[in-house]
């Protein structure tokens, strides 16, 4: 006796079995058709062109993922002795803004939200290093660039190598500054002479020269160089400094 | 009594040999044929080889059928494998003896030239190829000393290949090859068979794309058509009676061929 039933799905199960194959080879085919124009296109066209225009316009088309390399600046722009130089060297890019200092100097990021760069924490320890050192102002009649002060014999070696160069008057003052502090009487002499020699109107150089004087013990050297400033110039510090001078309170 | 349509046509494919079933079809009516004029021939042996379900043992049978009319004809459909029997039953059906010793090959020949036909006895051996090598060499002095012919059929195999060297190359003055059916050959072969017993409206269902795939599934072997006809006739007459309405009469429907083909291990699901 037949099994009708059975034998019907035996026979289902034959013909998917046998018509797998085509199917498969159909819709590779299929596929392949489907393909083909689109890779024959790709290889008639150039390829060079093709790949900036695919990369331009995953570029544009993918603007956000650039944070990411927005992120990575902060690390760039760690705070380093070369710097803090740069901005030493010229009073306009100490007083420039930071946010248009570094929209200037990587102009891709324009095209990056703002936010992102202003919203960074280190511009913070960008500022600590700016501000840490205490700044010599310098009588604006001169133009003279306010300096940061470095403890460091490195920094001051360089910063007399660039007052060599350039015969800067507010360079020899804080180098006249910096030698009276540190107790070096002799090279703060040398210095303030020379810084008056460049510009003789200069108040705190007169004074150092002749505060050195007396360190150096030529007391009475000191009170006559004064005197002759006051004479010249009508000097209010100078005046102070010689009256102390004279009733023996300077130390 | 059945009324189906389909219930006869199934009995007509019932895997049996018989030769009033015989259908004539022009590459084996020719072949019949001349292995009818082999056998009117003074030879000594003749081979009739094929692979399986070319029809060797219907011709076998139906030439039995035929020529047990005017000769003295033996047929063995199914092989005798013991020497000492196969002589026996030779002397005893053939010669009308049966010596109560032992039958050696001596014995028998002395049997025979005692008989002496005037026409030689004609011994139809169905798959000879199971007899053992040692009776096929007394068949082979037996049909040399002219006392019976023998018509003997035979797979064609490798293995039987080199039997038919070996024991009857030298000797065979007649071999005749039967091949597998082609698709018009089964078709005639189906529906002569059909319309001989008057199933006109089934011989009209097959079509020529029905035969085409009887034949892929059945390689045009007449014993696997026959099998995979009853089956297909099967779920016919199971749809006539369940499900009629499922029926078309202008021609056999390929799923239930395969179905059919699938319940008699043709195909494999």
């Amino acid at each position: 006796m037949l099994d009708i039933r059975n034998l019907e799905r035996r026979w289902l199960k034959y013909k998917i079995k046998s018509y797998a194959p085509h199917i498969a080879f159909a819709s590779v085919g299929a596929v392949l058709l489907i393909a083909l124009p689109y890779i024959w296109m790709d290889s008639d066209k150039p390829k060079s062109p093709l790949k900036t225009d695919r990369f331009f316009s995953t570029v544009s088309k993918k603007a956000p993922e650039i944070k990411p390399i927005v992120e990575e600046s902060p690390t760039v722009l760690e705070p380093s002795m070369d710097f803090v130089q740069t901005f030493q060297t010229s009073v306009l890019e100490t007083k420039r803004p930071l946010s248009s200092t570094i929209q200037t100097t990587k102009p891709i990021q324009q095209e990056v939200p703002i936010p992102k760069v202003l919203n960074l924490p280190d511009t913070s320890s960008l500022k600590t290093p700016l501000k840490s050192p205490p700044i010599v102002s310098i009588p604006p009649s001169d133009k003279s660039p306010s300096l940061n002060r470095n403890e460091s014999k490195l920094d001051i070696e360089s910063v007399e190598r660039r007052f060599k160069d350039s015969s800067n008057p507010s360079l020899g003052l804080f180098i006249a500054r910096y030698h009276y502090d540190h107790g070096n009487y002799s090279e703060a002499y040398n210095f303030a002479l020379k810084i008056n020699s460049i510009n003789n109107k200069i108040d705190e150089s007169w004074i150092i020269f002749s505060k050195s004087l007396v360190k150096l013990g030529n007391v009475e050297q000191a009170k006559k160089t004064l005197r002759f400033y006051i004479s010249e110039s009508n000097s209010e510090s100078a005046r102070s400094l010689l009256d102390s001078i004279e009733r023996g309170t300077f130390k | 009594m059945e009324c189906s349509l389909f219930s006869k046509p199934r009995d007509l494919f019932l895997d049996v040999v018989n030769p009033r079933d015989y259908v004539q079809i022009d590459s084996v009516s020719h072949m019949y044929q001349s292995l009818k004029n082999s056998v009117q021939k003074p030879l000594k042996m003749i081979l009739l080889f094929g692979r399986p379900g070319t029809g060797k043992s219907m011709l076998l049978h139906k030439l039995h059928h035929d020529l047990s009319k005017h000769q003295k004809v033996l047929m063995f459909d199914i092989p005798i494998v013991d020497e000492d029997d196969f002589l026996r039953v030779l002397a005893q059906r053939i010669f009308g003896h049966s010596p109560r010793e032992v039958m050696t090959l001596t014995r028998f020949l002395e049997i025979a030239e005692a008989v002496a036909y005037a026409d030689v006895p004609i011994v139809l051996l169905d798959e000879a190829q199971l007899y053992s090598g040692s009776l096929m060499e007394k068949i082979r002095l037996i049909s040399d000393a002219r006392a019976i012919k023998f018509v003997i059929t035979l797979h064609k195999t490798d293995k039987e290949d080199i039997i038919a060297k070996e024991h009857f190359q030298t000797r065979i003055w007649e071999s005749i090859e039967l091949q597998n059916a082609t698709a018009e050959e089964l078709k005639v072969y189906i529906q002569k068979k059909l319309l001989k017993a008057n199933c006109f409206d089934v011989a009209n269902m097959f079509n020529d794309k029905n035969m085409k795939l009887i034949t892929a599934l059945t390689k045009g072997n007449y014993r696997e058509t026959n099998k995979l006809l009853f089956s297909l006739f099967s779920l016919y007459y199971w749809y006539e009676e369940n499900n009629p309405t499922l029926i078309k009469y202008n021609a056999l429907k390929l799923k239930w061929i395969e179905m059919a083909a699938i319940h008699t291990g043709l195909i494999r699901a």
